[in-house]
C-alpha cells in the first residue's frame, strides 16, 4: 500500500505541534474505539438478561410477563429472510453486473451502474412504505392470503435493498480482472460464457464473495422496511418452511419492543442481547469480507509481475 | 446436454433479462415514489405544520427537524472523521496500526443502525441521562457517518502524489504545516464528497433516532439540546403505521418524495464536489 510520509522523519515540532499532534492522535484513536465501545455498552447491558433469564433464550416462546424470552423464532425469522434476500439477489446482481461490465461504451456504462446504485440512495423507511402499500398487497393477493405482512414480502422486499451491494461491488471485481485475461480467453475461441466461467469467475470469485458476505451483512440489520412488512408474530412458521406465514426478525423485534420496555429491566437487557447477537454476526461478516477484499488486492498486486 | 452455442445463448438472455429486470424496478420503485407523492405535495403541505397526527396539515417541523439534525451531525463528525484520516495517512508508520484502523473503521460500517440507537438510547439517554434529545440523535448520526467520511477522505489523502509532501518537508514545514497546508487541502474533495454521501444515508435513517431524538405530534422547534424533533423518516414510519387511514398514507407518500428527493440533492452535491474540488494532481492544465 502506497503511503507517503510514511517513512520520512519529521523535524521536531515545537508546543503549537505537539497540541496538535496530541489532538490528532487523541480524536484518531477515539473514532477509531467508537465500534469496539459500542460492543462493549452492548455486552454489559445484556449481561443481567443473561444472569436472570439466559436459561430461556434457546425456546420459541416469547413472554416478557412470564419471564419466558425464546428468541428461537426471531433468529430463524432472520436467517429465513435474509436466505430468501439471497436467493434472489444474488443470482440477478450478479448477472446484471456481468451485463453492465459488457456494456461497450465506458460512458454508458458508468450511467447504467450510477442510476442502479440509486436504489441504494432510497431511504429504508420508504422501502417499508412501498412493501406495506404495494408489495404486501401484491403478495396477498397472488397467493390468496388475509395478510400480506409475510416472511416473503420481508425477503423480497429485502432483495431488492441488497441487490445495489451485490451489483456495484461484483462489477468492480470483474472490471478489476486484468484484460489480458479476458482477451487471450476469448482470442482461444471461447464464448462469452465460457470466458467468464473459465477466465473472469476464477480470479473475480472471491471479491464477489466478500460482496455476498457485505450483502448478508446488510440484510440482517435491516430495521423499518423488515418491520413494516413481516407481520411482527413471535412464532416458528407452521411447517417450518411456510413463508407465507407472518413472522419476526430480531432486527423488528428489536425496533417493536425496544420502545415498550424499561431501561434496566430483564426485558430490555434481554433484548440488548438479541441486539448483541445480531452485532457479533454482522461484524464477523463484515471483518471476513474484508479479509477476503484485501487477500484479493494483494493477489492482483502480484499478478502484475507475471 | 447442451451445445458450447446454446449455453451461450441461454448466458446472453439471462444477462440481458437480470439488468433488464433491475432497471425495471429501478423504474417501477421511482415512479412509484413521484406518483403516489405528487398528489400530497403542494407549497401548504411543505410549509405548514401537521395537524391530526400527520392525517392533514404539512411537513414544515419534520423538514426542520431533518435539517437541524443533518447539519448538526456533520459539524460533529468532521473533526473526528479528518482526524482519523489525517492520523492514518501522515502519522502512522506501521502498517500494522493502519489496518488496525482500517478494520475499526469497516467494523463501525459493518453494525446495523438499531444497534447504534441501542447504544444511544443505553449510554446517552439513560446512563447520562439526557433523556429524549435532537442532539444525541445528531452525535449517533455523525457517529455512523464517521466511516463513509473517513474512508474518503483517506482514498482521496493515499491518491496524492508522494513527492506534494516530500516536497513540504524537504522545505523545513513541520509535520502540523504539511497536513494544514498540503494533506488537507489537497484531499478537501474526498472530505466533502464522503461528506454529502455520509449525510445523504444518514438524513434517511430511521431506526438509530427513533428511540431516542424523536417524538411523533406536536413537535415544534426545539428550543433547547434536550427536546426532541420530528423528522421526515420518523413522520413516514408513524404514518405507515396507520395503513388504514388513506389521509395518513398520502401524506406519507408526500414525505417520502421530499426525503428522496433531499437525498438526491446530496448525491449530487457529492458528485459535484469530487469534480469541482479536484486536486492540483488531477487537474488537466
Amino acid at each position: 500500500m502506497l503511503n507517503s510520509g510514511a517513512q520520512i522523519d519529521c523535524p521536531q515540532s515545537p508546543v503549537k505541534g505537539r497540541l496538535f499532534t496530541a489532538y490528532i492522535t487523541g480524536s484518531a484513536w477515539l473514532s477509531a474505539g467508537f465500534a469496539a465501545i459500542i460492543f462493549a455498552t452492548l455486552a454489559v447491558q445484556s449481561a443481567p438478561g443473561i444472569i436472570s433469564a439466559g436459561g430461556t433464550f434457546m425456546s420459541t416462546s416469547w413472554l416478557p410477563s412470564q419471564g419466558q424470552y425464546g428468541m428461537l423464532p426471531m433468529i430463524f425469522g432472520s436467517v429465513i429472510v435474509m436466505m430468501i434476500a439471497m436467493v434472489v439477489a444474488l443470482p440477478v446482481g450478479v448477472l446484471a453486473a456481468i451485463a453492465i461490465s459488457q456494456i461497450r461504451s465506458p460512458k454508458l456504462r458508468r450511467a447504467v451502474k450510477a442510476l442502479l446504485e440509486a436504489l441504494a440512495g432510497i431511504p429504508s423507511i420508504v422501502y417499508g412504505l412501498i412493501g406495506v402499500s404495494f408489495l404486501s398487497v401484491f403478495v396477498a393477493d397472488i397467493f390468496d392470503l388475509q395478510t400480506g405482512r409475510v416472511i416473503l414480502t420481508a425477503g423480497l422486499l429485502l432483495s431488492v435493498m441488497i441487490l445495489p451491494t451485490i451489483l456495484t461491488l461484483t462489477e468492480d471485481a470483474i472490471s478489476d480482472v486484468p484484460k489480458a485475461i479476458t482477451q487471450n480467453a476469448a482470442a482461444l475461441g471461447l464464448y462469452r460464457y465460457e470466458v467468464f466461467k473459465d477466465a473472469v469467475l476464477p480470479v473475480a470469485g472471491p471479491h464477489i464473495a466478500g460482496a455476498a458476505l457485505l450483502a448478508l451483512g446488510r440484510a440482517l440489520g435491516e430495521t423499518m422496511a423488515v418491520m413494516l412488512v413481516i407481520g411482527s408474530l413471535d412464532r416458528l412458521p407452521d411447517p417450518i418452511y411456510n413463508v407465507l406465514s407472518s413472522g419476526q426478525t430480531i432486527t423488528s423485534k428489536l425496533g417493536r419492543e425496544v420502545g415498550e420496555s424499561a431501561f434496566g429491566s430483564v426485558h430490555f437487557s434481554a433484548l440488548i442481547f438479541a441486539s448483541l447477537i445480531l452485532v457479533t454476526i454482522t461484524l464477523s461478516l463484515t471483518i471476513a469480507s474484508q479479509i477476503i477484499f484485501s487477500r484479493r488486492a494483494k493477489s492482483s498486486v502480484g499478478m502484475r509481475h507475471v | 446436454m447442451f451445445s458450447r452455442t446454446m449455453k451461450d445463448k441461454l448466458f446472453t438472455a439471462a444477462l440481458r433479462a437480470a439488468l433488464g429486470l433491475c432497471l425495471a424496478v429501478l423504474a417501477v420503485l421511482i415512479l412509484a415514489i413521484i406518483v403516489a407523492g405528487a398528489k400530497a405535495i403542494s407549497f401548504e403541505f411543505l410549509f405548514s405544520p401537521a395537524r391530526d397526527f400527520g392525517a392533514s396539515g404539512g411537513i414544515i417541523y419534520q423538514i426542520t427537524g431533518t435539517v437541524l439534525i443533518g447539519i448538526t451531525a456533520s459539524l460533529l463528525v468532521l473533526p473526528f472523521a479528518t482526524s482519523l484520516a489525517i492520523y492514518r495517512a501522515d502519522f502512522v508508520k506501521s502498517d500494522r496500526v493502519k489496518r488496525m484502523i482500517d478494520t475499526s473503521i469497516y467494523s463501525l460500517n459493518g453494525i446495523p443502525s438499531i444497534a447504534y440507537g441501542l447504544f444511544g438510547l443505553i449510554f446517552f439517554v439513560n446512563i447520562l441521562g439526557t433523556g429524549l434529545s435532537w442532539f444525541v440523535g445528531a452525535i449517533i448520526l455523525a457517529l455512523m457517518m464517521l466511516p463513509t467520511v473517513t474512508l474518503c477522505a483517506v482514498a482521496a489523502m493515499k491518491s496524492l502524489p508522494r513527492g506534494y509532501r516530500e516536497n513540504g518537508y524537504a522545505l523545513g514545514l513541520s509535520r502540523k504545516d504539511v497536513v494544514i497546508r498540503i494533506t488537507l487541502p489537497q484531499s478537501l474533495h474526498g472530505i466533502v464528497t464522503g461528506l454529502m454521501l455520509g449525510l445523504a444515508r444518514a438524513v434517511g435513517e430511521t431506526a438509530p433516532i427513533m428511540f431516542i431524538a424523536t417524538a411523533f405530534s406536536g413537535v415544534t422547534l426545539p428550543g433547547s439540546f434536550r427536546e426532541p424533533v420530528s423528522t421526515l423518516p420518523t413522520h413516514i414510519l408513524a404514518l405507515a403505521q396507520q395503513a388504514t387511514n388513506p389521509d395518513a398514507l398520502a401524506n406519507a407518500w408526500g414525505a417520502s418524495l421530499t426525503l428522496v428527493f433531499l437525498v438526491f440533492v446530496l448525491s449530487a452535491l457529492a458528485f459535484i464536489a469530487r469534480i469541482r474540488l479536484s486536486p492540483l494532481s488531477e487537474r488537466h492544465t
